[in-house]
């Protein structure tokens, strides 16, 4: 590398502060150039996400005081009583719901943090990548107009969360609704039992809906992701195919499904990620009370001045994504290694 | 595969009388092509209408006046244009708004400036540690906002350094952002810095440049596409952040509550007067300066999902 440096024109001072920071910043070796450059955003990462994140846990082994903050911290030989307690539901009786169903039946599940964040999480990702591999086998066809196709699959996933909760709180409000009539005069949905008379305050109701409301939203992304797996098949290998007489359906099962599967894969582990934490749209929907994701159980309990159960829920969720992303991060350090 | 099938004359000289739709399936039979092009059609119908019926739908309610709401079906029940203009006369509509276009302008710049450093960083420089600290970047990248929120509140509430009040001010809400969506644009701009050639860079370092001056003159304009898709996508994810937007000032438009603080008051004022129009139209405006990027910068945005995502 080059290190000689030229004395700007005009630039008087040779010696100013500014010349000097460049002058010691020209002779450092390039691991410590490079940790210079990382600091701002080391420094962020560390304040914003690393610190709260142990400091969660932290408090996690704290007592609840209800006069704001945490109260004692626990004892080496009970210091995960919080834990005990969220989990095995002795703590039940102060949370604004329970962390685990209490009880094997539909309400139960429903009514619980981890129940209907299982649930939301699972059936949406499922209709997500069915979906979103229908969309992404449209886009990747070439047809005219297929930009403006391609602009209209995007958009929903554009809008911003509290807007997409409006528009299905508006559409499944009684009276006004599309999808909810009055009283002798339901809508199709409610004559065919999907939903009751006031969906939205109906736990099991609400949560379909805000599953149907995720879907709407978050398809594009799944079938972006897969629409790039099926843009890297090689479509020399279709011809092959059809010389061999193959239908369309088995170059579909035989060609493109395996090259794409784990495209679909990585897609499906990022949106489960991110499904995890819902939480937006459950408090501009329904709210917290009907539908109590995690993240909901961690504001109310946080509402509700019961700090150290409010970062116990938080560290358990982050524990559940931990182990979900650790699939994923060991199959990444492998591809880097390889 | 377009262009195929010139109606073939097979079927119409076939025996008796046929409807139209009988002629049809007998040439789709003979020839399965059009079968496909058809359910194409039909699917990319199906696809344009789930996606694009909520908005329209949010529009008729907004043009149905107040009165006439519960006859609003898929026609609106008369017109009314002037909801968007009580939009902002029930509420300061265009504070909140103002209030979220500085949030994400703010949070896309300094996210730009640094995910550029730690890019160069990552994507031209090899050092011991690169490994790790790219694994430590993307595993913090994917906890749960609700796991940092505790600690942050009381940081931002002065709890933990006395005197520090962010709650209610942009930066308690530019601070998370920011890391939040940072690791994003590290990744994309890795990639992009990573594929300009050294020669560039070593004939700007022999001109006299120094090294910073290298990145910010010489890498930064070359990977003007990818500093453009890391752009694009932190002011949108920015703009359509809820978790911190809603738990980190109190609502209040001089507060700095951005447009989740407005579409929230304009459903609580709802329930006492009912204006289910005026919210349905506040979400249109609102919803405006990111459906205007996506038009405008599709083709970004699609590079830089893949591109980022997969590559992460």
């Amino acid at each position: 590398m080059a290190t000689e440096q030229r004395t700007r024109d005009g630039g008087d001072a040779t010696t100013g502060p500014v010349t000097l920071v460049v002058r010691w910043m020209e002779n450092l070796s390039e691991t410590q150039f490079a940790y210079l450059l990382l600091t701002p955003a080391l420094l962020l990462l560390a304040v914003i996400a690393l610190w709260p994140l142990l400091s969660t846990f932290e408090m996690s082994l704290h007592a609840d005081s209800l006069s704001g903050g945490v109260g004692e911290l626990y004892s080496i030989d009970e210091l995960f009583a919080n834990y005990y307690d969220v989990i095995t539901g002795k703590r039940n009786a102060l949370m604004p719901s329970p962390f685990l169903p209490t009880e094997l039946s539909l309400n139960a599940i429903f009514a619980s943090a981890l129940g209907v964040t299982l649930v939301f999480t699972l059936v949406s990702v499922f209709f997500e990548t069915i979906v979103g591999f229908g969309q992404a086998l449209v886009l990747n066809q070439d047809f005219r107009g297929r930009r403006w196709v391609r602009v209209a699959i995007i958009i929903p996933w554009a809008v911003p969360i509290v807007i997409q909760g409006m528009i299905f709180y508006l559409m499944f409000q009684p009276g006004i609704g599309l999808f909810v009539g009055q009283e002798g005069n339901p809508a199709l949905l409610q004559q065919l039992g999907l939903i009751g008379g006031t969906p939205l305050a109906d736990a099991q109701d609400a949560t379909m809906i805000i599953i149907v409301a995720d879907i709407w939203k978050t398809t594009a992304f799944m079938a972006l992701l897969i629409l790039a797996g099926l843009q890297s098949v090689d479509r020399n290998l279709y011809d092959v195919a059809r010389v061999a007489g193959a239908s369309k359906w088995q170059a579909f099962k035989k060609i493109t499904l395996p090259i794409v599967l784990p495209t679909v894969l990585v897609a499906m582990l990022f949106r489960t990620i991110q499904a995890m934490r819902v939480y937006g749209i459950i408090e501009t929907m329904a709210g917290c009370e009907v539908v109590p994701s995690l993240s909901c159980l961690v504001i109310t309990s946080f509402d509700n001045t019961l700090n150290a159960t409010a970062a116990t829920v938080a560290f358990i969720t982050a524990g559940i994504i931990a182990i979900v992303v650790s699939v994923y991060i060991v199959k990444y350090a492998r591809d880097e290694m390889g | 595969m377009a262009g195929e099938t010139p109606s073939g004359p097979a079927g119409d000289t076939g025996e008796l009388k046929r409807g139209p739709f009988e002629r049809w399936v007998d040439r789709a039979i003979k020839n399965p092509e059009r079968a496909y092009r058809a359910m194409f059609y039909v699917v990319t119908a199906f696809f344009l209408f789930t996606t694009l019926f909520p908005f329209y739908w949010l529009l008729v309610l907004a043009v149905t006046p107040e009165a006439r709401l519960y006859q609003a079906g898929l026609l609106p029940a008369g017109f009314n244009p002037d909801v968007f203009v009580s939009v902002f006369q029930q509420l300061p509509f265009h504070v909140y708004m103002f209030n979220s276009l500085v949030l994400a302008t703010v949070t896309t710049i300094i996210v730009l400036l640094l995910a550029s450093l730690a890019g160069y960083v990552f994507g031209r420089l090899e050092f011991p540690g690169k490994g790790i600290l790219m694994l430590a970047i993307l595993a913090i990248s994917y906890f749960p906002p609700a796991a940092f929120f505790l600690p942050l509140w009381q940081l931002f509430n002065g709890n933990i350094v006395p005197g520090l009040n962010l709650y209610n001010t942009p930066g308690a809400m530019i601070l998370p952002f920011s890391s939040l969506f940072m690791p994003l644009s590290i990744f994309i701009l890795t990639t992009f810095y990573g594929q300009i050639p050294d020669g560039l860079e070593d004939a700007a370092r022999v001109e006299g440049t120094t090294r910073l001056g290298a990145l910010f003159r010489v890498i930064m304009p070359l990977s003007a596409p990818g500093v453009a898709t890391a752009g694009v996508l932190t002011f949108i994810a920015v703009y359509n952040e809820f978790f911190f937007s809603f738990l980190m000032n109190d609502g209040q438009p001089d507060n700095w509550a951005p447009i989740v603080g407005g579409i929230l008051q304009l459903k609580t004022a709802g329930q006492f007067e009912s204006t289910f129009s005026v919210m349905a139209a506040g979400s249109i405006v609102a919803v405006l300066p990111v459906a205007v990027l996506v038009v405008v910068a599709q083709e970004k945005i699609v590079s830089g999902l893949t591109s980022g995502a997969l590559k992460e």
